[in-house]
C-alpha cells in the first residue's frame, strides 16, 4: 500500500507550506471553537431548564361534591402513568391548614369566613429524567378530561415561554453551527486547492506514470484531515481555557458559572469533527480526477 | 502489441496525424522518424492515453484504447514505460526519488523500491548522482534519469520520444545500446526520432512519417 508514502507527502506539503497551512489551522480552531461555544451554550440552556422545578408539579383541583373514594380512584389512575412519581390527595381541611400555616399570623384575614372556600384538590409530583415540555402539556390536558377534576394548574405560560426561547435558542444555534461548519469547510478546501494547484505539474507526471486516483487524492485528503485535527486541538485548548476561567476563576466571584458543565465527550468531539469538516473539504476541492 | 487502424488527430485547425495505420509486434524494436512537427509525439501520446484520436482505432495487447474503462489506464499506464520529448523530471526532488516514483505510485514497499532503483541506476550509469537535483545534471544524464524512470518498472512496452534530443552522437548511441538491451529482454520498443544516427545499421524496422501521414517504411 502507498498509504505510508501518501502521509509522507501529506507531511511534506504541510511542512513546505507551513505559514499557509498555520493560518489554516487557526482559522479553523477559530471556527470550531464557536460552534463550541454555541453548542456548549445551548446543551448548558437545555440542562438548566430541564431542572426547573415549575415542570415537575401539578396541582389538580378537585369538583366540590366530589367523595373522597373517587379521588382515590383517580391517584391510583394517575400512578398508572410512567411520568408520575407520586400524587398526594389534600382535602378541603388539610388546605386551609396548609394555608393558615403559611399566613401565620396574618391569619386574620381569614376571620370572619366559616366555611372552608378552597377546594380538595391532588398534588403530582412528575418524574424529572423522563419529562420533557410537551410531555407535561399533554399530561395536562389529558388530566383535564379525567371526570371530577375541575381544573389542572402547573406554571403553563412560564414553561410556554421557556419551550419557545429554547427552541429559539436551538434553531439559532443550528445555524450558527452550520454556517461555522461551512466556514471551516471552505478554509480546509481553499487550503487543500491551493496545495494541489502548487502541485499540477507533478500530479500530471504521477498520472502519465500510472497513478490511481487514489494515490493522487489520498495526501491533499490526509492533509485536509491533519489540518482539521490541527484545528481541532487548538480550539479544544481554546476551549479549555475559556472554562477554566469561567469555572475556577470567575465562579470565586459570581458562582452562577458553576453551574456550567463541560461534558468531557468534547475532549474527543473536537478532534473528530474538525478532522470530518478537513476531509470534506479536501475531497470537494479535488472533485474528480480525470486521466485523459 | 500496438495497432494502429486508420487513426487520424486533429487540433483546433491542425491535422497531426492521417489515417495512419501501422503495426508493432510483441517484442519488437521499431523506430518512428520524420521532420519536427511530422506528428511523431502525437503518435506515442496516443499510445499512452495522453491524448485520445478523432477518428480510427488503437489497440494496446488486448486493449481496446476507445473502449477502456478511465478508472483502468492507470493500470495499462504501468505497463507502458515513456521516455517524454520534454523529461518531465520533477525539480524539487532529487534523481533517486524521480525513478523511485514510478514504483511508489503501485504501492511497492520503500525497501524494494529502494533495491530496485538502485540496480536500474547502476544500468543506466547514474549510481554517483542519486542525490543531485535534475538541475545540476547534464542534459544527457537528465535522459538517462527519465530513461531509468521508464524501464523502472519492467513495462512491456517501451516509448522513447527523442531519446537522444541533441546529445553528441557517442552518447546517442550508448542510449540506442542501452534500448537494444532492453529489447533483448523481452520489452517492445518504439523509438520516434528525427535522428536518421539512432537507427542507421540497426536491421530495425523504421516507420516514415510527414505531415501528419506515413510516407514509407524501411529497414535501418
Ligand atoms: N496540443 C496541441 N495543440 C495544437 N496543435 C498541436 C498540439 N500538439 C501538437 N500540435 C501540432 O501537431 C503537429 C504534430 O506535432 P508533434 O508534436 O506530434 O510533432 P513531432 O513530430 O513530435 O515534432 P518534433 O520532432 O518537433 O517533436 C504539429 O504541427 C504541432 O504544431
Ligand atoms: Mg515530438
Amino acid at each position: 500500500m502507498y498509504i505510508m508514502y501518501s502521509l509522507k507527502l501529506a507531511v511534506q506539503s504541510i511542512w513546505r507550506e507551513k505559514w499557509i497551512n498555520l493560518l489554516s489551522v487557526l482559522t479553523i480552531a477559530a471556527g470550531l471553537f464557536m460552534i463550541t461555544l454555541t453548542f456548549f451554550s445551548v446543551y448548558n440552556m437545555d440542562l438548566a431548564t430541564k431542572k426547573l422545578p415549575e415542570k415537575f408539579s401539578m396541582m389538580l383541583y378537585l369538583n366540590n361534591d366530589l367523595p373522597e373514594q373517587e379521588a382515590a380512584n383517580i391517584i391510583s389512575t394517575l400512578k398508572k402513568n410512567s411520568a408520575v412519581e407520586r400524587a398526594r390527595y389534600i382535602s378541603k381541611d388539610k388546605a386551609l391548614e396548609e394555608l393558615k400555616g403559611v399566613l401565620k399570623n396574618a391569619d386574620y384575614v381569614l376571620e370572619g369566613i366559616n366555611e372552608n372556600p378552597l377546594p380538595a384538590s391532588i398534588e403530582v409530583k412528575l418524574r424529572q429524567e423522563s419529562v420533557s415540555i410537551s410531555k407535561v402539556k399533554k399530561l395536562a390536558a389529558d388530566i383535564k378530561k379525567i371526570k371530577g377534576i375541575e381544573e389542572v394548574e402547573y406554571g403553563e405560560q412560564f414553561l410556554n415561554s421557556i419551550h419557545s426561547i429554547k427552541a429559539g435558542a436551538q434553531t439559532l444555534g443550528l445555524l450558527m453551527i452550520s454556517i461555522m461548519s461551512t466556514g471551516v469547510i471552505f478554509v480546509c478546501y481553499s487550503t487543500v486547492k491551493i496545495m494541489f494547484y502548487r502541485r499540477k505539474e507533478e500530479i500530471e507526471t504521477f498520472k502519465l506514470l500510472g497513478a490511481t486516483r487514489g494515490f493522487i487524492r489520498a495526501p491533499f485528503v490526509i492533509e485536509g484531515g491533519i489540518l482539521g485535527i490541527g484545528g481541532g486541538v487548538v480550539s479544544l485548548i481554546g476551549t479549555a481555557a475559556l472554562y477554566y476561567t469561567l469555572f475556577y476563576k470567575l465562579a470565586l466571584a459570581m458562582p452562577i458559572f458553576k453551574i456550567i458543565v463541560f461534558p468531557s465527550e468534547v475532549f474527543i468531539a473536537l478532534p473528530l469533527v474538525g478532522l470530518t469538516l478537513g476531509i470534506s473539504g479536501a475531497i470537494i476541492a479535488l472533485g474528480r480526477i480525470r486521466f485523459s | 502489441m500496438i495497432h494502429f487502424s486508420n487513426v487520424s488527430k486533429i487540433y483546433e485547425n491542425q491535422t497531426a496525424l492521417r489515417n495512419i495505420t501501422f503495426s508493432v509486434e510483441k517484442g519488437e524494436m521499431a523506430f518512428i522518424t520524420g521532420p519536427s512537427g511530422a506528428g511523431k509525439s502525437t503518435l506515442l501520446k496516443i499510445i499512452y492515453l495522453s491524448e485520445k484520436p478523432d477518428e480510427g482505432s488503437v489497440t494496446i495487447a488486448e486493449w481496446e484504447l476507445s473502449k477502456l474503462k478511465e478508472s483502468s489506464i492507470p493500470f495499462l499506464r504501468r505497463n507502458i514505460g515513456v521516455v517524454f520529448q520534454d523529461f518531465r523530471l520533477l525539480d524539487n526532488r532529487n534523481v533517486f526519488d524521480n525513478v523511485a516514483m514510478a514504483l511508489r505510485i503501485r504501492g511497492m514497499t520503500e525497501y524494494d523500491v529502494k533495491e530496485r532503483v538502485m540496480e536500474v541506476l547502476k544500468t543506466v550509469n547514474l549510481r554517483h548522482k542519486t542525490d543531485s537535483f535534475p538541475k545540476a545534471l547534464s542534459g544527457g544524464e537528465q535522459q538517462r534519469v527519465v530513461i531509468a524512470r521508464a524501464i523502472v518498472g519492467e513495462p512491456t512496452v517501451l516509448l522513447a520520444d527523442e531519446p537522444t534530443g541533441n546529445l553528441d552522437s557517442d552518447t546517442a548511441a550508448g542510449i540506442t545500446r542501452m534500448f537494444k538491451e532492453i529489447n533483448a529482454k523481452g520489452t517492445t520498443v518504439l523509438v520516434a526520432t528525427h535522428n536518421r544516427e539512432l537507427f542507421r545499421n540497426t536491421g530495425r524496422r523504421v516507420i516514415k512519417i510527414d505531415n501528419g501521414a506515413i510516407v514509407g517504411e524501411e529497414l535501418g
